[in-house]
């Protein structure tokens, strides 16, 4: 049985983990490729127009798959820690994408709440039920899965280069080179390494977030906030760069409570959706760059 | 202490009851306008929903007509509701109001009664009343907001009925301004009643049969009037009768009963086979009404939200299907600040024309297919 998994959303971070479950209770999986021109548009087509990018680059990813597979992995992430969330267009994503497209193979949607370890092995049999009776195996299949995603490691943090920036924001905008138009290839030709929020200490993390009146409810807000408020607090890089997409609600408040807590620390916020023109993104990456060697008096004789 | 708290359509007239019978000083949010959401747009975050807009807005000008206090409604997520209050705190130091307390009413079942009761102890500790008046003030704004939500409500269905063209939007208006200026709760609940007896007598043709349409959508924008372009004081005009489920009646019941899983059972069992899980908002609600609609009699739906509201664009992503299961038409309104009038009312009138004609159809027994109407308002503000 052809198993499609698409790439989009927390791919990037979740596939070890969804690929060596399924491949372990012997499916065949068919992964969308890296998002394209195609996968973009097919996305903009089917999805509401006023969505974020990343659900419509998800809508792409379906799409592309739905022809391709006998049926498709898309779990719905509700929340991965203990009375946290995600964001609300992820506890709706199967909705969206099940009624914006048409003739869509069945869709494995069982809920995945990785807060308790029963939840998990819930949500193991469940999904592996489409394969295989035999609930041994599915467990086995879950341990190798837990154990390889544990072992596998995302992030960036590069050595080498005269300046270093935090590139802070959600896995699906920082790992897509096709909607970031390759942020980091760009950084790194003008001499700027990165730092990602996987890099950051993940105490330290928890301490920034805790401080604020209310600790957010959504995951990630918290890993962002907290890991860009540590980054201006340590200085572990020269600036920060967000990376959102237009129509983000969780960015929108995000933003805002980096912004109270940056001072004069450099800090950018870029927005991409599926108008984002290279030329000008270019622009504003090289004019932050040029501030950014000014303060710390790289290639400028005057200073 | 001088308490301010947000301009949310009914919610202020119980607020404002509350107040004086508790004895605390307050600063009542002037009605929302164009100045309201100016200021609240000019210091919000980029692309934060309107509701917060507005919120914002009222805060700063009650502020500056001595508000200190400032009482806010939170939940725990998965929506930004929940983060506004940490973003208003945010917002308002750096604009120079430093000497501000916020009360932030999260759900006692989240943050814990003990804390729920150590936040309003600070508010029952600034009135010099006895425990059970307190109790007693708390039932009758409750009343409050419970009656003028009912007599809303009676308006604006029987505009579709009126026989004197006019009278029940006329008289709505009459009675809303007047409560604005009640003195205390006494003078408030006698107004109430009257207008309640007002309705139910005011004179009728029930030979008319008018378009019938659900309000549905985000909760903030369809019960605060002025973010919705005063939608349904307009379909008044029309001779439409409106419905609307959600108000602020209907809020606070529904987070009592929410801790026993008591909530809108209907609403959610009748959203079930569109929408399995809550996605946050009052995204849910809003499909559980677009399903159960036809079945109140209706002739179509106008679902409103400001743009970017997240759980309903979930929503609107399923209305198309229950539109075409239930051939029941339904129209998205999306708002915001840069939204205009101009355009919205012409597709509303495009919209109410398709119903009278579907309607008009269905009665010489011949299906009429509707097609998704989707009008987003942009353009200037007149
Ligand atoms: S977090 Fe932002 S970008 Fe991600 S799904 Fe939600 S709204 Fe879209
Ligand atoms: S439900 Fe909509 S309007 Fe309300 S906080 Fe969420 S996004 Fe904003």
């Amino acid at each position: 049985m052809n198993i499609g998994v698409p790439r989009g959303l927390l791919y990037s971070k979740y596939h070890v983990f969804a690929e060596t479950f399924l491949e372990e209770i012997g499916a065949k999986i068919v992964v969308s490729p890296a998002t394209n021109k195609l996968i973009l548009d097919e996305g903009v087509r089917y999805c509401v127009d006023d969505a974020c990018l990343p659900m419509k680059v998800f809508h792409g990813h379906v799409s592309w798959l739905k022809d391709r597979c006998d049926a498709m992995l898309v779990p719905r992430f509700i929340g991965i820690k203990e009375k946290e969330y995600i964001c609300p267009m992820f506890c709706g994503s199967i909705e969206m994408v099940s009624n914006n497209i048409p003739q869509l193979p069945c869709l494995i949607d069982t809920p995945i709440c990785s807060t308790q370890n029963y939840k998990l092995s819930q949500w193991a049999k469940k999904t592996g039920s489409v394969l295989t009776k035999d609930e041994n195996k599915i467990m086995a299949a879950l341990d190798k899965a837990l154990q390889r995603h544990g072992n596998s490691k995302t992030g960036f943090n590069d050595e080498g280069y005269p300046l270093k920036i935090g590139l802070i924001g959600h896995a699906y905008n920082i790992y897509d080179k096709f909607i970031n138009m390759d942020l980091k290839k760009k950084l790194n030709g003008l001499g700027i390494g990165i730092i990602t929020s996987e890099y950051i200490n993940g105490a330290d993390i928890a301490d920034e977030a805790g401080k604020l009146f209310k600790k957010p409810f959504w995951t990630f807000a918290q890993e962002y906030y907290g890991a860009a408020v540590c980054i201006i607090k340590t200085k572990k890089a020269d600036g920060i760069i967000y990376l959102s997409s237009f129509s983000c609600g969780i960015d929108s408040v995000v933003i805002e409570l980096i912004k109270s807590e940056t001072g004069d620390f450099p800090f950018m916020v870029l927005k991409l959706d599926e108008h984002t023109g290279e030329a000008g993104f270019d622009t504003r990456i090289e004019a932050f760059a040029d501030m950014l060697k000014r303060r710390c008096g790289i290639g400028h004789n005057l200073s | 202490m001088v308490i301010t708290f947000p301009n949310m359509g009914n919610v202020a007239l119980a607020m404002q009851t509350l107040c004086q019978s508790l004895k605390i000083p307050y600063v009542l949010p002037g009605r929302n306008n164009k100045a309201t959401l100016q200021i609240g747009s000019y210091y919000s975050p980029e692309e934060i929903c309107l509701p917060f807009k507005l919120v914002l807005g009222n805060f700063i000008q009650s502020i500056e007509k001595g508000a200190d206090t400032l009482l806010i409604t939170g939940s725990c997520g998965p929506c930004r509701f929940g983060e506004y209050c940490e973003l208003l705190m945010k917002i308002l130091s750096k604009l120079g109001y430093n000497n501000l307390d916020f009360i932030v009413a999260d759900l006692s079942s989240e943050i814990g009664i003990k804390e729920f009761m150590r936040r309003m102890s600070r508010i029952s500790a600034a009135s010099p009343i006895s425990r059970s008046d307190k109790i007693k003030a708390l039932y009758t704004a409750f009343k409050v907001v419970e009656l003028c939500d009912k007599i809303d409500a009676m308006a604006y269905h029987l505009a579709g009925y009126e026989t004197n063209k006019g009278e029940c939007k006329q008289v709505l208006n009459e009675y809303k301004t007047k409560a604005f200026e009640c003195k205390n709760p006494e003078e408030m609940m006698r107004l109430l009643d009257f207008y309640k007896k007002y309705f139910e007598n005011i004179s009728t043709n029930n030979n008319k049969d008018p378009l019938k349409i659900s309000i549905i959508g985000e909760i903030f924008t369809i019960i605060e009037p002025f973010s919705n372009f005063y939608i349904e004081e307009k379909l008044m005009d029309y001779g439409v009768s409106t419905r609307r489920t959600l108000s602020p009646s209907w809020w606070v019941k529904n987070l009592i009963l929410k801790p026993i899983k008591m909530d809108s059972k209907d609403i959610n069992r009748a959203a079930g086979e569109y929408m399995p899980y809550a996605v946050g908002g009052h995204g849910r609600e809003c499909v559980g009404e677009a399903v159960l609609a036809k079945g109140y009699g209706m002739d179509g739906a106008i679902q409103i939200y400001p743009l970017g509201c997240m759980p309903e664009v979930i929503a609107k992503s399923i209305l198309p299907a229950i539109q075409r299961d239930k051939d029941f038409p339904i129209m998205t309104l999306i708002v915001d600040e840069v939204a205009g009038e101009a355009g919205y009312i012409t597709r509303v009138e495009a919209f109410l024309d398709m119903l009278q004609s579907k309607k008009r159809h269905l009665k010489v027994q011949e299906p009429l297919v509707s097609r998704p109407v989707t009008v987003r308002c942009l353009g200037n503000h007149n």
